[in-house]
């Protein structure tokens, strides 16, 4: 279920490649912490009793949450408005309408690269979202989506 | 108009001996005496030598910070330049100069000066400050600067652009500002002071205790409960005197008025601080009612605008105490809509549930842990109907409504808060279900507006999801 409020396209497949990456690289980082824990807190009653749940939880991170977590992002940009929503637990889908954007950014990490995607962010004079961030889109579709919004405020500023 | 010209001007000359009496604490007395006790006594030699060199060394480079710090008001443009090595030129266009404000600390108005600020759209950090000019030339910059009209002037009637047509909006009494005093009794002051009597009571005891020892047990515990009764009410007392001092310093003479385009308001016992609102940075009006003084019937209005306040909310006070009627006639004086009661939609029951949760939970887990270490905390748990008390009627005072030009929310049991929010101000909206109101099929429309960041929002939490994404839609569309 998303919350329907215009038609959103999904990321592009490279970035649940950009996601599984990262989330591979926290799995192994809590393990790793798991594992000295393990060895070094003194007195466990029962051995694995804190390796065991990291386990799992690393499985669910490694694992699980990417797919759920990629097929939970959307986006769409109808021209006046950016719609962006995500979130595995909490839900959330933004709408920044484009005359209120201030500036705007494509940026792109090594992984990124690899895989073909780009992060669109899109800052406002909001204090709570004063920037929002679209990751996982083409380089070509950020552009674009920048292109159409600077030549939309810019033709507003001299209205 | 030869005297407003171009020519450079520097700050009155008084200011480098107002300057250097502020530093002296720091650097005439510390240093000296410091160096002087350095040996096993005092050497009355090297501390007066220390002494007059650093003055010197003082005088000298606040002089040529003086020197180097010049201003100009040109045509279209102010220019500030300063520093002797490092040359700073900012340059503020007349246009962008949004107002100028003239500060009188009690240390300036003795040398006769006033600390002039040129007010720009921007942040803190794009203001210019001359610090400080005579008041004459305070005025004066002030008359000048805000007669500019850019060429192609709107109001060519406006002749005397030195006093535009004020009118006072809203202003406190003295016997105002002391009730608010009464109620600006704040519990922070009272946990500060209440901590150091109470480490001071310990002491007591413990003397008590060594001068009559065991057998005198009973009574010392009689003496220590009178005596913490007598703690709390002095404590009590302090209090309400620190708040009224507080509130007294702070908003003695409290105007507000309003001419053509902007707000001024004056307030302060010692130091005189003036802020200009101009009205179109003004982002969203804010009504606060508070859990007592708001029962009585005061109002507390105040405007979010761009480039943050002072005020520690990060929103503009324009009437910190005010009844329902001289509230209503503040925010009459704004380009802000009325608040409305009539007509607000609540949001779902569901809130009820989530409100008891979020406000009840914490208490228990809180008194649940604790309680655990120190059994006598599970008392504690005795607590938590009453956060889950007040969240049975948190929904009846969450409602929302959609205006003509206005998102409007009201919120709050205790302390209570009504929200106007023009739709232009909206930078971005968001809705949010957490997993709980996915189950229960609700919503919360977080609305982002500019300049101000802080616990109190004007979002509507937990309404139906259809509404809350009705709600949105209508947003969205009108702010484009």
């Amino acid at each position: 279920m998303t919350l329907a409020i215009v038609p959103l396209t999904p990321l592009e497949r490279g970035q649940l490649h950009v996601i599984r990456l990262r989330a591979i690289r926290n799995a192994l980082v809590l393990l790793a912490a798991a594992v000295a824990a393990e060895i070094f807190v003194p007195g466990l009653p029962v051995r694995g009793l804190i390796l065991a749940p990291a386990l799992l939880l690393a499985l669910w991170i490694a694992v699980f949450a990417p797919g759920r977590s990629w097929r939970r992002w959307g986006y769409a940009f109808t021209g006046s408005e950016l719609h962006v929503e995500y979130g595995l637990f909490t839900r959330v889908h933004t709408i920044v309408p484009v005359l209120r954007v201030q500036h705007i950014d494509v940026a792109q990490d090594v992984l990124e690269r690899l895989f073909g995607v780009a992060r669109l962010i899109v800052h406002t004079a909001g204090s709570e979202n004063n920037f929002v961030v679209l990751p996982g889109i083409s380089r070509d579709a950020a552009e674009g989506i920048r292109d159409a919004i600077r030549e939309r405020i810019g033709s507003a500023g001299h209205d | 108009m030869t005297d407003p010209g171009d020519a450079p001007q520097r700050l009155h000359i008084l200011t480098v001996i107002m300057r250097f009496v502020k530093r002296a604490p720091s650097t005439l007395v510390v240093p000296p005496l410091v160096l002087g006790f350095a040996g096993r006594e005092f050497h009355p030699v090297l501390a007066f030598g220390t002494f007059a060199a650093i003055a010197a060394a003082v005088i000298v480079t606040t002089w040529l910070g003086w020197w180097t710090f010049t201003y100009t008001i040109g045509e279209e443009e102010v220019l500030i330049q300063h520093g002797l090595v490092q040359r700073n030129r900012r340059s503020i266009p007349r246009g962008r100069i949004q107002d100028v404000s003239i500060e009188r600390s009690p240390f300036a108005r003795i040398f006769g000066l006033a600390l002039v600020r040129i007010e720009t759209g921007g942040g803190k950090a794009e203001e210019a400050e001359l610090d400080s000019v005579s008041l004459a030339e305070a005025e004066r910059l002030r008359a000048l600067l805000r007669a500019y009209r850019p060429s192609a002037s709107e109001r060519a009637d406006e002749t005397s652009p030195a006093e535009p047509e004020r009118r006072t909006v809203y202003a406190m009494s003295l016997g105002r500002v002391l009730l608010r005093g009464v109620f600006g009794f704040s519990m922070l002051w009272l946990a500060a002071i209440y901590g150091a009597i109470h480490s001071i009571d310990r002491v007591v005891e413990f003397d008590w205790e060594k001068w009559f020892g065991e057998a005198e047990r009973v009574a010392l515990a009689q003496f220590s409960i009178r005596a913490l009764l007598l703690v709390l009410a002095i404590a009590l007392l302090l209090g309400v005197i620190a708040g009224i001092v507080r509130t007294l310093l702070r908003d003695y003479g409290f105007t507000l008025s309003h001419e053509p385009g902007r707000f001024r308001r004056m307030r302060g016992l010692l130091t005189r601080s003036e802020v200009v609102i101009a009205d179109r940075r003004i982002q969203l009006g804010l009504v606060h009612r508070g859990a007592i003084s708001g029962r009585l019937g005061w109002n507390t209005v105040a405007v979010q605008t761009l480039g943050g306040s002072e005020d520690p909310s990060g929103r503009q006070e324009l009437s910190p105490f005010a009844t329902a009627a001289e509230a209503a006639e503040v925010v009459a004086a704004t380009p802000l809509p009325p608040f409305e009661r009539i007509g607000l939609r609540p949001v779902a029951s569901a809130h009820i549930l989530r409100s008891a949760i979020r406000h009840g939970l914490p208490v228990a887990l809180v008194f649940g842990i604790a309680g655990w270490f120190l059994p006598p905390l599970w008392w504690g748990l005795l607590l938590v109907p009453v956060p889950v008390a007040i969240a049975l009627f948190q929904r009846s005072f969450h409602r929302y409504a959609l205006r003509d030009t206005s998102l409007q929310v009201m919120r709050g049991v205790l302390s209570q808060r009504d929200w106007i929010v023009p739709f232009e101000s909206i930078q971005t909206l968001t809705v949010q279900q957490s997993w709980l109101q996915r189950r229960l099929g609700v919503a919360t429309v977080v609305v982002d507006t500019a300049g101000a960041s802080g616990l109190h929002r004007p979002n509507v939490t937990d309404a139906p999801l259809d509404a809350a994404l009705a709600l949105t839609r209508a947003l969205a569309a009108r702010v484009d």
